[in-house]
């Protein structure tokens, strides 16, 4: 019955036109994130392509290790080195993109050094690390907790209560330093990228999964699959189940592909360092691995989309209407965008609570709105997600059974 | 073997219909005549489990058929009138499917399915899509699958609807055959499509059954006679207007018309033995719609 179901689906010119479309999504987004890591060459040109991240690599290799105040030294010092240089200081940006060349290797920390030591918690002055001395470095871990207790009493004083305040600084102290460095190239562009494979594979999906209910009824089959011994039972748990198969099926394996091809081509390095350790991450009050950070973005995306397309797959048992269920994930994933242009503090919570924030979840990591005050304890996003999603997605099947089981005929 | 239903309604909003009607099938091919609309097809959903009646009961051998859900299903057979398919499965796709969703084992399901499209001729068409078959091919696979499962209880609405006249006399006399130990219930507004095959008529007429018995039964029942009678061309609208007409056949004098009346209606007018198709202008009159029932 299965294997009926999903020849219904995917039988059709218009699931196989899906599943090009998804292909062509997968190796759309792999060449962006191979052709968006440039290479500075000895004469100061970009180079694009798997060379390019191989050499990026072992220039960033040679300074992996613990992120102590001896590295930050000799990173100090290196820059200053660097800079100090004739080519670092001329005004062609041909020179300086030669001087930007040696400084490659060490970019990644210099960028960390840039936020630690920036004049608010929200700036970012790329050149601040070049007028710090080797002897500013034991102020490098200080100054990330410094900068938002003074961002938490300045600007963002009316946007958080004071137990939330209280639940970020103690995030941020209890993070285990020194951080333990290494080149991450290919967790951040995994950070950076799966996002928009989750998002349009859903997308696809909500197309492919509209017709599984509603289609019954569109070409007029509900009346011999009804009156079948098993139509009532067997044969809608085996749609369920098509449903969910399909999803599970083409999420992981959009994921699973795209997580395979780039951390072929970057590297799976510095899977254990902690987030922090890297520009994007520097801020997250998450304390977590890159590894923990990519399990909870591939779960959550699972679950997300899980629970987007199992709501679609009951509105269409419901409506019998594959075009208007097949907008759900469109909805679901356009509208958070719009409600944080209303800058309310009560819908930006709101929308931390969307599925959105699950397929978003490198954003949802970072976002420092997304707590909540449960009976006087402090929760962030992410478990309430994982806790409120995991439990539709439990919920959703035996609804969307019931209700197509008990369909009548119009 | 009884399948009977007591005061049976179906309302959609203000309109039945369905109306209070009862009957019990016991065995054979039963016609159930009436012009669209006539509630036919609702009383089939109802009999199908695909809607559920308003109020009043269906029974099958004195046990409620929602109450038996799948046992009940697992006995019954259903070509629907809008019969509906997945245009991309072959007619083996379709046909595999179906039996899945009907319960039956693949081995079983193989077998039966190859005894079927012998028995169609559909066989040469087994990998064809469903959306390459003309219009009776697909109205084959359609009782192909309604027979699938050997059901005790067949229900065909509108067979023969776009099938030419060859199919259709193919199609009766293969319901004909499959009628042996099983009850089949056949919907049409063709009188000629129940005529020959139906042990009992139902007439349905706004959602209630107006006349029920055998063929012979009914056309004996008729309360008026049925008259040939000759009339010169230019009579013939006058006749039309007057009296019940149930034929016109244009002949070199004139025309020859069937009428129905209680008394002789033209002088010369010669009594005519009764059909089915008199019965059924009778109850329906000019309201009968459909290629026979215009008549």
């Amino acid at each position: 019955m299965l294997r009926y179901e999903l020849k219904k689906v995917f039988g059709r010119a218009g699931g196989r036109v899906a599943l090009c479309l998804l292909a062509t999504i997968l190796v759309g987004v792999s060449m962006v994130s191979v052709n968006s890591t440039p290479w500075v060459n000895e004469r100061g040109e970009e180079e694009y392509g798997f060379a390019a991240v191989r050499r990026l690599r072992a220039a960033q290799k040679a300074w992996t290790g613990p992120l102590d105040e001896a590295r930050l030294r000799a990173v100090l010092a290196e820059n200053a080195r660097i800079a100090a240089t004739p080519e670092a200081r001329s005004d062609d940006w041909h020179m300086t993109n030669i001087a930007y060349g040696w400084r490659q290797g060490i970019e990644p920390i210099r960028d960390l050094l840039n936020m630690a030591f920036a004049d608010g918690f929200r700036e970012f002055d790329f050149y601040r690390a070049d007028s710090l001395t080797p002897d500013d470095a034991p102020m490098f871990y200080p100054n990330r907790v410094r900068l938002l207790r003074e961002w938490l009493a300045d600007e963002g004083a009316n946007l958080l209560s004071e137990p939330e305040k209280a639940f970020l600084i103690a995030r941020y102290e209890a993070l285990e330093t020194p951080l333990d460095y290494d080149y991450v190239h290919g967790w951040t562009r995994l950070f950076r990228y799966l996002p928009s494979i989750q998002m349009l594979t859903l997308l696809v999906l909500g197309y492919l999964v509209a017709g599984v209910f509603a289609g019954e009824f569109q070409q007029r089959a509900d009346a011999v699959f009804f009156a079948s011994k098993l139509g009532r039972s067997k044969a809608s748990r085996a749609k369920v189940g098509a449903g969910v198969v399909i999803v599970t099926a083409v999420y992981w394996a959009m994921v699973l592909l795209f997580t395979a091809f780039v951390l072929l081509c970057f590297g799976a390095d510095g899977a254990l360092c902690p987030v922090q350790a890297s520009f994007e991450g520097w801020k997250c009050f998450y304390n977590l691995t890159n590894l923990q950070k990519y399990l909870l973005m591939a779960m959550g995306g699972y679950l997300g989309s899980l629970a987007i397309l199992l709501a679609e797959m009951w509105a269409s048992a419901k409506s019998r209407s594959t075009v208007l269920s097949a907008t759900i994930p469109f909805v679901l994933l356009f509208a958070p965008s719009l409600l944080l242009n209303l800058s309310s503090v009560s819908v930006d919570k709101a929308v931390g609570l969307l599925p959105f924030a699950l397929l978003d979840m490198d954003t949802t990591l970072s976002a420092f709105n997304y707590l909540y005050d449960l009976a006087g304890k402090i929760v962030p996003s992410v478990p309430l997600l994982f806790l409120l999603y995991g439990a539709a997605a439990l919920l959703l099947p035996p609804l969307l059974y019931r209700t197509y089981r008990g369909s009548e005929q119009a | 073997m009884e399948l009977k239903f007591e005061n049976l309604t179906k309302r959609f909003k203000e309109t039945a219909a369905v109306d209070g009607v009862s009957f019990a099938f016991t065995g054979g091919v039963y016609g159930l005549l009436g012009v669209n609309g006539a509630g036919k097809t609702t009383l089939m959903r109802m009999l199908c489990t695909l809607i559920r009646p308003t109020s009043g009961t269906i029974s099958w051998n004195g046990r409620d058929i929602f109450a038996m859900d799948t046992q009940y299903r697992a006995l019954l057979g259903y070509l629907p009138q809008d019969f509906g398919f997945y245009p991309d499965f072959t007619v083996d796709d379709y046909l595999g499917y179906v039996a899945s969703i009907k319960g039956l084992r693949p081995a079983a399901a193989r077998a039966r399915s190859g005894e079927l499209t012998r028995a169609l001729g559909l066989e040469k068409y087994r990998s064809r899509k469903m959306k390459k078959l003309s219009g009776g091919m697909k109205r084959r696979v359609g009782i192909a699958q309604a027979m699938l499962n050997d059901p005790r209880i067949l229900v065909l609405d509108e067979p023969t609807a776009g099938l030419d006249p060859g199919e259709r006399i193919r199609l009766r006399n293969l319901l004909s055959e499959l009628a042996g130990e099983r009850i089949v219930l056949l919907s049409t507004h063709i009188v000629s499509d129940v005529a020959y095959i139906a042990n009992q008529i139902l007439l349905m007429k706004e959602g209630r059954i107006v006349r029920a018995g055998a063929p012979d039964v009914l056309t004996a029942a008729l309360p008026v006679r049925v008259w040939r009678c000759e009339v010169a061309r230019g009579e013939v609208e006058r006749c039309l207007r007057k009296y019940r007409v149930s034929n016109v056949r244009t002949t070199p004098g004139g025309a020859q018309l069937r009428v129905l009346s209680e008394g002789t209606p033209l002088p010369g007018a010669a009594p005519e033995a009764a059909t089915l198709e008199d019965v059924f202008l009778y109850h329906f009159g000019e309201k009968g719609d459909g290629e026979d029932a215009s008549l």
